[in-house]
Parts: structure tokens; sequence; C-alpha cells
């Protein structure tokens, strides 16, 4: 449904642009875009929308090029902006009617069930709103058109964790119903809560596309060991150790079996192997390269 | 698009009801103070017979200029004057606020997210302003006429003249402050950068009608194109100054249409 080829936008020497983004979006999945603030995402989203002219490479959307069917495009997006800003003197009713005025589709009832969902207060000013509420009117503009793509740059900030979940669910029920959806996030809870697939952006650059089970499921597990009297012999599988009187904790990589025999005959008080957080792993592709491995004794 | 219009003419109506109430009330009492200033002109004529020609010349006064003691002649010589520079500087702030607001309040990426294309924005954008400023010369034209019927005898052609040549002058000075909100982006530096051409070509104007030396200047003076004595005692523009003046906006048009297009809209 999207398909980036080689996009570059270059904003000179000091400025970051994306560099070489090449990735698919497939009809129907969830697609995952994180990485830190300044990375690119929104650059890769305002160039997908044509908010900006690429450098060079190319992109489609359902098949459209962004440069010639923006238009088209455009009636096919559903758009949540990172910062949103709107008509601060029109009342959220007046706004919101003319946003959906430029679509022809009559969506009053979509309307209604958005605005109680969200609780949206229609006769308020857009400039009294705080930035969660304009949040939520953004939500109600990108989805009551029912749009066959959603591009999301960090939707859920500035939203209570209460709006978030309903966010989340509204967002599964499109999904169910065949939306395709770019996530462009920093938060990797969100991500790991819904996508399919997350591609990782460092400076402009893709680093990394899996599927959110093959990241969870081929890094390391975190053990947490408490033992007296516990000798580890490093074999290069263990990262991140910490010991804390009778308290060890690391991130162990290599096989489980011989990380269980090396802890024979220790006195073993407590023990806890479980999967590392998204957001530990991510770390893991932004770390400089200094990773500390300690040996133990 | 007529929503768009709709919309963006709602946004601009405060502001066009302003300026047009200073316009239209300035050139009542201008019109209107003709009658009592009427018999105590010839003195005022005497006494500026020691003025020196080319600072007649700058109020349409000099040899063959204005006559004083008619009414349309009094309004040439302030009334319409005011009538350029104001309504220019309406023209000027309102093509300089109608694409740069959009995108100093960010709120372009909103509209450009809308299947709507980059044209049909400048095109809606453009025709709000076409007809703020067309409002406000046609109900100018229509209370002018009123008033001068009143006190005078009424000169339909003259009357119409008075509003076409500040018409077509906020039109060219509004086609070019939109031009240069398609570069910068802040309202406020557009408003001042188009307030200071508005300002700066009427000193353009003085230089060139008080020194002979620089006489080339009237070129580029826009004001010179549609000064008093021509319009309100000739009922004439020149065709080089129309061609100027169109010329002018098709630029200013065909320029904004074309970096439009192609600048990238970085909020």
């Amino acid at each position: 449904m999207i398909q980036i080829d080689q996009l570059t936008k270059y904003y000179g020497k000091h400025a970051r642009g994306i560099l070489d983004l090449t990735l698919e979006v497939k009809k129907g999945e969830i697609f995952g875009f994180i990485g830190p603030n300044g990375a690119g995402k929104s650059t890769t989203v305002r160039t997908l929308l044509n908010f900006i002219f690429p450098t060079s490479g190319n992109a489609t959307v359902m098949g459209l090029d962004i440069l010639k069917d923006t238009v088209e495009i455009r009636k096919h997006v559903g758009y949540i902006p990172a910062e949103v800003n709107y008509y601060d003197d029109m009342t959220v009713k007046e706004f919101l009617s003319y946003s959906t005025h430029f679509y022809s589709d009559d969506a009053d009832e979509r309307m209604a069930y958005l605005v109680e969902k969200l609780e949206v207060e229609l006769d308020k000013k857009v400039g009294d709103l705080s930035f969660g509420n304009k949040k939520k009117v953004a939500i109600v503009v990108a989805f009551v058109i029912e749009p066959d793509i959603y591009i999301l740059d960090e939707p859920t900030s500035g939203l209570d964790p209460l709006m978030q979940s309903i966010f989340f669910e509204l967002l599964e029920q499109e999904k169910k119903r065949g939306a395709t959806i770019f996530f462009s996030s920093h938060v990797l809870s969100d991500v790991q809560r819904i996508c399919d697939r997350v591609g990782i952006i460092k400076e402009g650059r893709l680093i990394k596309i899996e599927t959110i089970d093959q990241i969870l499921k081929t890094k390391a597990k975190n053990v947490r060991i408490v033992s007296d009297d516990l000798k580890l012999k490093n074999n290069g599988n263990i990262v991140n150790l910490k010991k804390n009187d009778n308290v060890t904790t690391f991130t162990y990589k290599g096989d489980m079996n011989k990380l269980l025999a090396s802890l024979q005959g220790a006195n073993i008080i407590d023990v806890s192997i479980v999967e590392p957080t998204l957001e530990e792993i991510f770390m893991h592709y932004y770390a400089k390269g200094d990773e500390t491995n300690e040996v133990v004794d | 698009m007529k929503l768009l219009i709709k919309t963006e003419f709602k946004r601009n109506l405060r502001s066009w009801f302003l300026w047009s109430s200073i316009i239209i009330g300035l050139t009542i009492l201008e019109i209107t103070l003709f009658p009592a200033f009427k018999d105590s002109i010839s003195n005022l004529i005497d006494m500026m017979s020691t003025f020196p020609d080319s600072f007649l010349e700058l109020f349409g006064l000099n040899q063959g200029g204005l006559d004083l003691t008619t009414a349309y002649g009094w309004f040439g010589m302030e009334g319409y004057l005011f009538m350029l520079l104001i309504g220019g500087s309406y023209a000027g702030i309102l093509g300089s606020g109608i694409l740069s607001k959009e995108e100093d309040d960010k709120t372009i990426e909103f509209l450009l997210s809308k299947p709507i294309s980059r044209n049909q924005v400048l095109l809606g954008k453009a025709i709000v302003v076409l007809i703020n400023i067309t409002l406000l010369n046609v109900i100018l034209f229509g209370i002018m006429s009123f008033i001068f019927a009143s006190i005078t005898d009424y000169e339909f052609v003259t009357t119409l003249f008075i509003c076409i040549g500040p018409f077509l002058l906020e039109i060219m000075f509004a086609a070019i402050a939109m031009f240069i909100g398609v570069f910068m982006t802040k309202s406020r530096s557009v408003m001042s950068t188009s307030l200071g051409l508005v300002m700066g070509l009427y000193f353009v104007e003085i230089i060139a009608t008080v020194t002979n030396k620089l006489d080339f200047l009237k070129y580029f003076s826009p004001y010179e194109y549609v000064n008093a004595v021509s319009v309100v005692k000739d009922h004439s523009i020149k065709p080089l100054y129309l061609l100027i003046m169109l010329g002018v906006m098709l630029i200013s048009a065909v320029g904004t249409w074309f970096f439009y297009n192609r600048k990238d809209i970085s909020v």
C-alpha cells in the first residue's frame, strides 16, 4: 500500500533529513515506524503527503505517485500530525464540519460516534483546547472519513492513558475493516502493543525492519538471579551485568542450556528469566557500540 | 473549493470591514468638507500660487491640473490620495496574510492533508482577495456617487475613474504581496515588507514629481500610473502604465503559482 524507494530528503550538511529510505507497508498491516525525535520520521510522513519534495528517490501510496497524484492520495489518507495546529478562531464543531466537507461522503453518524467515544467538546474554540484535546480532534478528523490508509505521526502524544486505550481500540477496529496503518512513534510500548512490523530509523537511515515477534524472539532474555554464592563464567553472551549484594541481573544472548548448566551447584534463592521490553532492545540498536561485556568469575 | 473560499472570506471579513470603514469614512468626510471650503477656496488658490510648481504638482495643482473649485477637483487633491495610500496598504496587508498566515499558524498542514491541490488553495485565496477588494470598491463607488450627487453635479465617468484607479493599484499591490508571501512565511515580516513597498513607492512618486532630473522614476511609481490629474480630470490611464500594471500583476501571479507549487511547506 505504501512503497518507499530510496527516498532521500537532503536539508544540507547540518540538518537531518532522510537518506536512501526504502520500505514497504503491506495492505492491512500496522507498520510501526520508530526512532527518537529528529531521526526523520516526520520528514518521511511529510514527504509522503507532499508537504515537502524529496531530493531523490520516489514513493507511491496505493500505487499512486506522491508527486503526481497528490490529491488522489489525500482522498484515501487519514492523517494525524505530531503537533496539531488547527484554526484557533473556529469552534470544534465548525472546524470538524469544515474538515469533512472536503470529502464527498456524508459521515454524520460516524462523526457522532467518534465525538462521543473520544469525549470531544464541540462548542469550545479550537484555540482554547489543550494539547491532548487538540489531538482528540485530530483523531476524529482522521478517523471520520474511514480512509484506506492511516498515516499517524506520534498519534498518542498528549493523550491520557484512558484516551490512549480508546484510540488503540479504534485502531483495532480500523485494522479489522482492512485499513493499512503507518504508525510513526518514539513510544515503543505503543508500537509493541499494536504493530505487526516495525522499521527502525536512526539518523535518517532505516536500520532494520522486523516483525515484533522476531524482534522480541531473536533477542536476549533478561535474567535476574538471587544467590549468595553465584559464580558466572561469561562466554560472551552476558551483557549489561549488574550485581547488587546477592542480586545479579544481566541480559543473556546465548544458549539457555548453557546458562542453566552454569547455575548448577550454586545456592539459588530466586531466579527469573523474562523477555526484555522493546525499549531495551531498541536501546541496543541505538547503543553506540561501547557495550560493556564485563567478565565475571 | 467553494467552502475554502467561504471560510477564508469569513476569516478576513472583520479586517475587510475595518479597513473599508476607514476608507469609506474618510472619503465621505473629504467630499462633505467641500461645501464648507468652497467659499474660501479662492484664497487657498492665491496662497498656493506662491508655492513652487513642482510642489503643487504633487497634489495635482500645477498648471493644467485639478480644478479646485469643483467638488471632484477638491477630492482629487487629497481624498483620492488617501484612497490610494490606505487602499494600497489594505491590499498589501490582505495579500500578505492570505498565504503566509496559514503557514505562520501552521494550519497549512491541515489544509494540504485534505484532497485539495496547492493550485486550488492558491486560486481560492486569490479569489477571496479579489472579492474583498472588488466589494470595497463597488460599495465605495455607490456611496461616493450618492454623496457627490447630493452636493454637486454628478459625473458618472469621473466617479467611476476615481474608483478604478485605486482598484487597479490595490489589485497590483495585493498580487505583489501574495508573491512575497510565498517566500516569507512569517505573517508579520510579509506584512511589514508589503507595507514598506506601498509606502516606499509613494516616496518614489514624491521624488519623481518634485525633481525634474529623476523623471524616469515615474515609471517605477504605481501612484504615477493612476495619478489624480489623469484619472480625475482626464479620465484616462496611459496605455503604457496600464500595461505595466497588468504586467506586474501577471508576473506576480505566475511567480506565485510557479514557486508555491514547488516549495517545501515545512511548519
